[in-house]
């Protein structure tokens, strides 16, 4: 068995013991952070050096390919951000700071997990893995009232997409005889055309459409944003997508040119991004607001996955490194502005030009991505995926699509406006921006805007990633 | 048509011009005011020296595409920078040049905010240049979005009257034109099977096939024609030019407008001739109806501003009656007539925001007798109306004579009424002239200083601009028939 292929996980695993030891252990936990900092910072290293590596592991359920490694990639990056984020956790108490990063790492660990696997079950194991730690870090926030509540209708909510998750993969079964992704991909075109073997690939993909907050499984997606710690919130909304989207991608792929399959995520995917956006608009706490356009991009990248070509899949690949980079830039923000790690109003980002010039910037720019204006990372995503969904004739799907842009324009241009055009209230004073934000959000600003007007050597790895599947 | 390749990239120098203005700005510290606005008026002043260069250096005897550059910008997609003038854009390039130097020079005494406004000023003016000289469908969409963007900030931070609401339905409105354009644009560049945004390529003919053409048209013409003022989607108009500051409201009408106008003949006609011929009757009527509405609404309005926003509909409206007539009489017009109506927008908005400055109204009402206490500035405004009412000598009067003569010729019924509304219109300009610069003097607005030297700068460009294409208005119309008469003679 060839190791070098499984050291990012392994790296994963070894940061989660320490963790573990280090929640047992009694002392003061001021280490933890740099500790975190540190295994994360090597994740990101051990991923990008085995990013060329190819392998076949455990019975050939577990596989190490192009796809999965620049997933890889991605994952450990926004894992690595979000612990920069953890700073000032100040969320969480502090003697609950150990716990919080050892289930952050194994989430992490199971999402990495995820987009190597082949094998339902090795899927379905990974996948329940990851949304489990999440369960019990949601809960940590302290002082936080009805956290209770929210858990309860998270874990429902996962549990019964899971149950519809796990009956779609016991239909499949019965229809194709077969667990392995590449045996299915075989045998799936021909039984496609059966309903047994169509609704038990639908329900498959259920627990993904929970993970991505796709209708009608994204209820939880404002609760939990808003319930949970704002650097969990982070996490929620970059490193769990990215891995969802990258397992509807390679399932997808399964069911190639499916016209069934295509047209319930066609419906899929105009009912997520409208409720996602027309909900979006009213919502006054930025965290839910952030939800809901989440729940919106789950209907945009749905787009490239439902036209089912190389460069729909390159696009939903591109899509999801440009929502996490759009998404992190946003939190971090919020997570710089919320004093305390409370949540904050759209209002309380009043006078933020004055208060952080750079966080501004950042956070407008990160907007304008998220809308899908160019030259932006995020307006690239959207061309991707629109221009792949046109070359299958679903003109009036982007059409769609497109009439949604417009409606989230103007949410975005709320959170614009409350930023750059209102004063900052009496007696806040400026934000302390350390150097290192003002690097990390400088970065960021560099990337948004870098990608937007050069992707091609981004939208080059993606399409290597994509064409490994087909 | 041929193409020339330049030695030496003077368009991609406009754009490091405005780039580099942009970030030497943002390099300099709040606090040095006039340092900003020295940087701005350099580098705008360059950009405008560069496009005089280009409009005199052009070779007219060969036509065609020239000081052309092309870079295979993102090859996985068939994108590729690929800039390049011919006597379309050329026009253009020049009115953008004129109206941004001039607007920067109008906003000298600008306290608020001043890094950030010049700044934004740049984006934006970015995004126009690069839109003009663009022939790549990626990059023209691009660069309109650039475009668009500022202006929210710019509305909504420096405005006046119903400033947040003006910005943010000029924004929706105009995203919307956009969310038409690029789905049309995927579409087309999808259909042609070349995979290839190029648009020299694409507008191969026989790449398309008519009933693809009507289709594509019909979203170009709306998606670039709500920024054109088309009625009935001109409604932001008037709200967002009466929110904007002044220069702003002078770049915005002056010149994005335009990109509007620009848009539907650089894109929609030149890729979709036969949807251009197929929809041109209904387009003559709505040019119609927009230039009658845009009278009409002007009559009953009681701000300055107003007023001009509406006759920019009004305008707008003899531009797309000209491309509606599908000759290359009316081309020429057309394109004629952007250019003249950016100027004259200019020098409006220009002299209205000085009244406004001083005296913090824009009412009709409340003006009056103003040739006496501002002899300068209401002189400045008396030309504007003139202007704008079309009186020979003056540029606009070209441009609407040669829209009306190919309209009658093609349209009677529509050009009978298009003239028929602009003597109403003219009326109703002439009216708002005699109300604020004549009549009773208001002793409120006695003791204001008139224009001052430096202030008049700006305003004597944009009057000798006026005067010089209206008493030479071959300039530019042997320019805008290089690239009129070819393409016309190239249809199927």
């Amino acid at each position: 068995m060839n190791w070098m292929a499984f050291t990012p996980e392994l790296t994963y695993v070894a940061m989660a013991a320490v963790f573990l030891g280090l929640s047992m252990a009694r002392e003061d936990h001021r280490r933890d952070f740099h500790t975190a900092l540190v295994f994360s910072a090597v994740g990101v290293g051990v991923s990008l050096a085995s990013a060329g590596v190819t392998a076949d592991l455990f019975a050939e359920s577990y596989r190490v390919d192009l796809f999965s490694q620049v997933f890889k990639v991605l994952l450990a990056c926004g894992f690595f951000l979000v612990v920069v984020l953890c700073n000032e956790l100040s969320g969480v108490k502090r003697r609950l700071h150990p716990e919080f990063y050892l289930l952050l790492t194994t989430s992490t660990l199971a999402l990495m997990l995820l987009v190597s696997s082949v094998h339902l079950l090795t899927i379905y194991v990974s996948l329940e893995l990851s949304s489990y730690s999440l369960y019990v870090l949601v809960y940590l926030r302290k002082n936080r009232p009805r956290r209770e509540s929210t858990v309860v209708h998270y874990f429902l909510i996962g549990a019964s997409a899971s149950a519809v998750m796990v009956f779609g993969i016991a239909l499949l079964y019965g229809s194709t005889r077969t667990m392995y992704a590449v045996e299915m991909a075989r045998v799936l075109p021909s039984v496609i055309s059966q309903p047994a073997a169509a609704i038990g690939f639908v329900m498959t993909l259920a627990g993904f459409f929970f993970k991505l907050a796709v209708f009608p499984f994204h209820f939880w997606a404002p609760e939990v944003y808003e319930g949970a710690v704002n650097q969990l919130t982070t996490y929620i909304a970059t490193a769990s997508k990215a891995a969802a989207i990258a397992l509807l991608v390679r399932l997808t792929a399964l069911g190639d040119s499916s016209a069934a399959l295509a047209q319930v995520l066609v419906v899929l995917s105009i009912v997520t991004m409208t409720v996602g956006n027309v909900s979006a608009i009213v919502q006054k706490d930025l965290k839910r607001l952030l939800a809901y356009s989440s729940v919106a991009h789950a209907g945009y990248v749905l787009i490239g996955i439902l036209s089912m070509n190389p460069a729909g899949y390159a696009g939903a690949v591109f899509y999801s490194a440009a929502l996490v980079t759009l998404k992190f830039t946003c939190f971090m923000v919020l997570v710089k502005v919320a004093a305390d790690g409370a949540n904050i109003t759209v209002d309380e980002l009043a006078g933020l030009h004055k208060r952080s010039p750079i966080l501004a910037l950042a956070l407008m720019l990160s907007l304008f991505g998220l809308c899908g204006i160019p030259p932006t990372i995020g307006f690239i995503g959207k061309l991707l995926v629109f221009t792949a969904a046109v070359e299958k004739g679903y003109f009036t799907l982007v059409l769609i699509a497109m009439i949604n842009v417009v409606i989230s324009l103007y949410y975005y241009l709320l959170v614009l406006k409350a930023a750059y055009l209102t004063e900052p209230k009496a007696g806040l004073p400026p934000l302390p921006v350390s150097a290192g934000d003002r690097l990390l959000a400088g970065t960021l600003i560099v990337l948004i805007v870098g990608i937007g007007f050069y992707p091609d050597p981004v939208i080059q790895i993606a399409r290597s990633a994509a064409a490994v599947l087909l | 048509m041929p193409t020339v390749y330049a030695d030496i990239p003077i368009l991609s120098a406009i754009l490091l011009i405005c780039l580099g203005g942009l970030f030497l700005i943002l390099a300099t510290p709040r606090k040095e005011a006039a340092r900003i606005k020295k940087i701005s008026a350099v580098s705008s002043g360059l950009t405008l020296a560069a496009a005089v260069y280009l409009f005199f250096a052009y070779d007219r005897g060969v036509g065609g595409l020239q000081f052309a550059e092309k870079i295979s910008w993102i090859p996985s997609l068939g994108i590729s920078y690929f800039n390049a003038v011919d006597g379309f854009s050329l026009p253009m390039l020049l009115l953008t040049g004129i109206v941004f130097f001039t607007g920067i020079l109008t906003m000298w005494e600008l306290t608020e905010r001043v890094k950030e406004f010049f700044a934004l000023v740049f984006l934006l003016v970015l995004g126009v240049y690069g839109l003009f000289m663009s022939l790549d469908l990626f990059f023209i969409f691009v660069w309109y979005d650039v475009s668009l963007f500022p202006m929210y900030l710019l509305i909504a931070v420096w405005g006046s009257t119903r400033k947040e609401y003006g910005a943010m339905k000029l924004t929706l409105y105009l995203l919307a034109g956009s969310a038409l354009i690029l789905p049309a644009l995927l579409y087309l560049v999808v259909a042609s099977g070349l995979d290839t945004f190029d648009l020299l390529q694409l507008m191969d003919p026989g790449t398309f096939t008519p009933a693809q053409q009507r289709f594509a048209f019909v979203l170009f013409y709306i998606g670039f024609g709500i920024l054109a003022g088309v009625w009935p989607f001109h409604t932001w108009s008037p709200v967002g030019h009466v929110a904007a500051p002044t220069a702003v409201s002078m770049i915005h009408a002056g010149v994005l407008m335009k990109i509007g106008a620009f848009g539907v003949l650089r894109v929609g006609i030149f890729l979709c001739p036969e949807g251009w011929k197929y929809w041109a009757e209904l387009m003559g009527l709505l040019a119609t109806v927009g230039i009658v509405y845009g009278v009409l609404a002007g009559l009953r309005q009681t701000d300055l501003k107003y007023v001009i926003g509406y006759s920019s509909v009004s305008h707008m409206g003899i531009v797309g009656l000209g491309l509606a007539t599908v000759t290359v009489d009316g081309l020429n017009g057309a394109v004629y007539q952007m250019f003249a109506h950016g100027i004259m927008t200019a020098l409006f908005f220009s002299s209205v925001g000085y009244i406004y400055d001083k005296t913090h109204t824009k009412a009709i009402a409340e003006l009056g007798g103003l040739s006496k206490t501002m002899p300068k500035a209401s002189a400045y405004f008396i030309i504007a109306a003139l202007t704008g009412v079309g009186v020979p000598c003056l540029a606009s009067f070209w441009g609407e004579l040669v829209v009306f003569i190919s309209s009658f010729r093609v349209y009677p019924l529509y050009g009978t009424l298009a003239v028929g509304a602009l003597a109403v219109g003219a009326l109703f300009i002439l009216r708002v002239v005699q109300k604020t610069c004549y009549g009773p003097e208001n002793a409120k607005w006695a003791h204001l200083p008139d224009v001052s030297f430096g202030l008049a700068i700006p305003r004597m460009i944009l009057v000798s601009v006026i005067v010089l294409f209206g008493l030479f208005p071959s300039l530019l119309f042997d320019m805008i028939r290089t690239a009129s008469i070819p393409f016309m003679a190239g249809l199927p």
